[in-house]
């Protein structure tokens, strides 16, 4: 009997501990540990990011909005204060995608972490721009922009345009490698009346002085108040209707000395600042209108029709089939099939490139049915074949889920002698082939 | 506004009674004072942040029509709980202070440390005068409609000259690119944002400059008729979202 007493009551001891043991392992803490845990591996594993969210743009925006060429960097290694030029030209092109609006705001930009480097001068077809400016489709332009070092490091730095509701359309990027010393930088501007002003501290003294000069007059009205008995016992006196001890005499002077005083000092303040810089200006908030070049692309020697594009998923091929007419007085060799980012190269044509950027080259990415070249005057039916894992990896191949799903994008064409170059755009909807 | 309740004897509280009622006060403070550097900051961050955190955005007609109409939100609220129920006239100011210290931290932190850009650039504004006089307006007159049409009006008509004395020197000509541009327009070009192309500033855009070029004075007096308006309504809001019904038992 008392051994049965006693496995009952050791029992009943275990199945309090299994429920303590269970109700500790369900407890918030253990949940919290655990979370903690994975976010620390997490954050051990985490790296800088080496991309700016390019591929995650749909493809038809990247293939027929802004399409690139001919993209270089002056140097990639450079010093604080020293300069880099990045130089390139682009094609607005012709088939704008019905869904994004027209780029009539858009802003050539930089893709930096930060201010790592400043942007002195910028230039569009040889004319300088501080704002925005409208481009017009089917526009030829070249630019170039002017940086200076500011912050040392290694630093992956894209040109892009901003595109006004739209979004950003990446263009070419390279590695940056800035060495030197941050706290040498220098950046000087002259006002219009002569005075050199030092933009990294220019006004911050001066700011920092008049919030300064506000934040003393604030503390001192809080402080007035928060150095007596505060909520409960205010509540008390004032549900007692003891309201006119809550608001002294005192105060209410010095209410009338704040109601006459502050505006007093805000506008004295304000007039002598208005003294002290009689010649200010407004903000500039103009768009800049600069007219394309003489047309660079489809300049009228070399006619392209796309007959018919085909995207072939499993072999990640495009098929263009195209109707050529080579109207210049040379014989052509198509050499080269850019879109989206991408750089489709027919082997064995010795094209030179024009760009010392990162961008992605499929070298032997291009064939052709008929590697003749076209002689002038000469109109040929071709197929080209534009093929690389690029499609894929570049996320172009999402095309077909598109709502949009036309591509376009730059066919490059060289004389004989690898002298001249005729460039046309394309485009045309694509079909899916999924076998 | 004033109690309901009709006088009587009133016996103070001593000794740790006393000492416990003010560690509250102390208590309230502290939580007061993160609250509203949290919540107001971020209010502030995501309505008007633009206007707040770039010197290229601080334009004469949208700055000082925006940033009092949403300045004055978290101050009208919170003067309403602290005077219904405690007398105490310092709400704007003190949300005003609190979103001064959320403001510089993040400016020094996150602007500058982080992400590298001068402070100069992202100097935040002040609203202290403006608060300053919102709180001695209720105080004198215990009145809501006297604080929203004259301590609103107030509120919104000091803004702009109360920061003139910050930012008038960053409005001072200069050329680049064949063309004039303040200096604030210089820090928007240099400077890179990668999320903020120059057409996406708010400024200089609409139909308020008449009156000959004159702008920020209209663009004040907008403000200040709205924010008579949005003061009564935050007050409001002040009052649903209050309650003393705890404080009742005490």
């Amino acid at each position: 009997m008392m051994k049965t007493s006693l496995l009952k009551k050791s029992h009943q001891e275990n199945s309090l501990q299994t429920a303590q043991l269970k109700e500790r392992s369900e407890s918030p803490l253990n949940w919290l540990l655990l979370l903690g845990i994975v976010i620390t591996i997490y954050m051990l594993g985490i790296q800088s990011a080496m991309a700016h969210g390019e591929k995650n743009l749909e493809p038809y925006v990247r293939m027929r909005t802004i399409q690139w060429y001919d993209v270089q960097w002056s140097k990639q290694k450079l010093n604080v204060n020293d300069e880099v030029t990045v130089t390139g030209k682009f094609h607005v092109a012709e088939d704008w995608p019905i869904s994004v609006p027209k780029p009539d705001a858009t802003f050539l930009n930089i893709s930096t972490p930060g201010p790592v480097l400043i942007r002195t001068e910028r230039y569009l077809n040889g004319k300088p721009y501080m704002n925005s400016v409208a481009l017009q489709p089917g526009g030829d332009y070249d630019f170039k922009v002017v940086l200076k070092g500011r912050l040392p490091g290694r630093y992956h730095i894209h040109t892009f345009f901003n595109l006004s509701d739209a979004g950003q359309v990446m263009g070419p990027g390279t590695w940056l490698d800035i060495g030197g010393n941050a706290a040498d930088f220098k950046n000087n501007v002259q006002t219009l009346n002569g005075e050199t002003v030092n933009m990294e501290t220019y006004g911050l003294g001066n700011g920092i002085f008049w919030h300064s000069f506000w934040a003393l007059l604030g503390t001192g009205w809080l402080l007035w108040w928060v150095r007596r008995p505060l909520f409960i016992a205010r509540y008390r006196m004032l549900q007692i209707g003891l309201e006119e001890e809550l608001i002294t005499p005192l105060d209410k002077n010095i209410g009338k000395a704040m109601l006459i005083g502050v505006p007093v000092l805000v506008f004295g303040f304000y007039f002598m600042t208005v003294n002290q810089y009689p010649k200010t200006i407004p903000l500039q908030a103009s768009l800049d209108q600069i007219l394309p070049l003489t047309a660079k692309v489809n300049a009228g020697e070399v006619d392209v029709e796309t007959l018919r594009a085909e995207y072939h998923v499993s072999e990640r091929a495009m098929t263009l089939m195209l109707k050529i007419k080579n109207g210049s007085d040379k014989p052509i060799q198509i050499a080269e099939f850019a879109t989206g980012g991408v750089r489709f190269l027919k082997k064995g044509i010795l094209a030179p490139d024009h760009s010392n950027t990162d961008s992605l080259v499929a070298r032997e990415g291009l064939a052709l049915d008929n590697p003749a070249p076209i002689q002038a005057g000469e109109e040929r039916q071709v197929t080209l074949v534009a093929k690389d894992v690029a499609w894929e990896s570049e996320r172009l191949d999402g095309l077909i889920n598109d709502a949009d799903s036309r591509i376009g994008g730059l066919l490059f064409f060289y004389d004989d002698l690898i002298g001249e170059r005729f460039i046309s755009s394309i485009t045309a909807a694509v079909i899916p082939k999924f076998n | 506004m004033s109690a309901n309740r009709s006088p009587r004897v009133f016996l103070a509280y001593t000794g740790e009674k006393a000492r416990i009622v003010r560690a509250y006060d102390y208590l309230i403070l502290v939580l007061a004072l993160f609250l509203f550097i949290g919540s107001f900051h971020l209010h502030f961050a995501l309505t008007v942040g633009d206007w707040d955190f770039w010197v290229d955005w601080k334009d004469r007609q949208w700055w000082p029509l925006v940033t009092p109409l949403i300045g004055i939100t978290f101050p009208a609220a919170v003067q309403a709980v602290l005077w219904t129920n405690f007398r105490l006239p310092l709400g704007a100011t003190l949300c005003v202070a609190c979103l001064s210290i959320g403001t510089w931290i993040t400016r020094i932190f996150a602007y500058h440390y982080w992400n590298y850009f001068p402070i100069n650039m992202v100097l935040p504004s002040t609203m202290m005068p403006s608060a300053l006089f919102l709180d001695a307006i209720l105080m004198m007159s215990n009145s809501l409609t006297v604080t929203a049409i004259f301590g609103g009006s107030g509120f919104a008509l000091l803004f702009f000259p109360s920061n003139w004395p910050i930012f008038a020197m960053f409005h001072l000509p200069i050329e680049a690119g064949n063309s004039q541009l303040t200096l604030a327009d210089m820090f928007g070009f240099q400077y890179i944002r990668t999320g903020m192309p120059e057409y996406l500033r708010i400024i200089e855009r609409g139909t308020l400059r008449t009156y000959g070029q004159v702008a920020t004075p209209l663009a004040a007096f907008c403000s200040a008729l709205f924010c008579t308006l949005m003061y009564a309504l935050w007050w409001h809001i002040g009052l649903w979202f209050a309650t003393t019904r705890y404080l009742k038992k005490i």
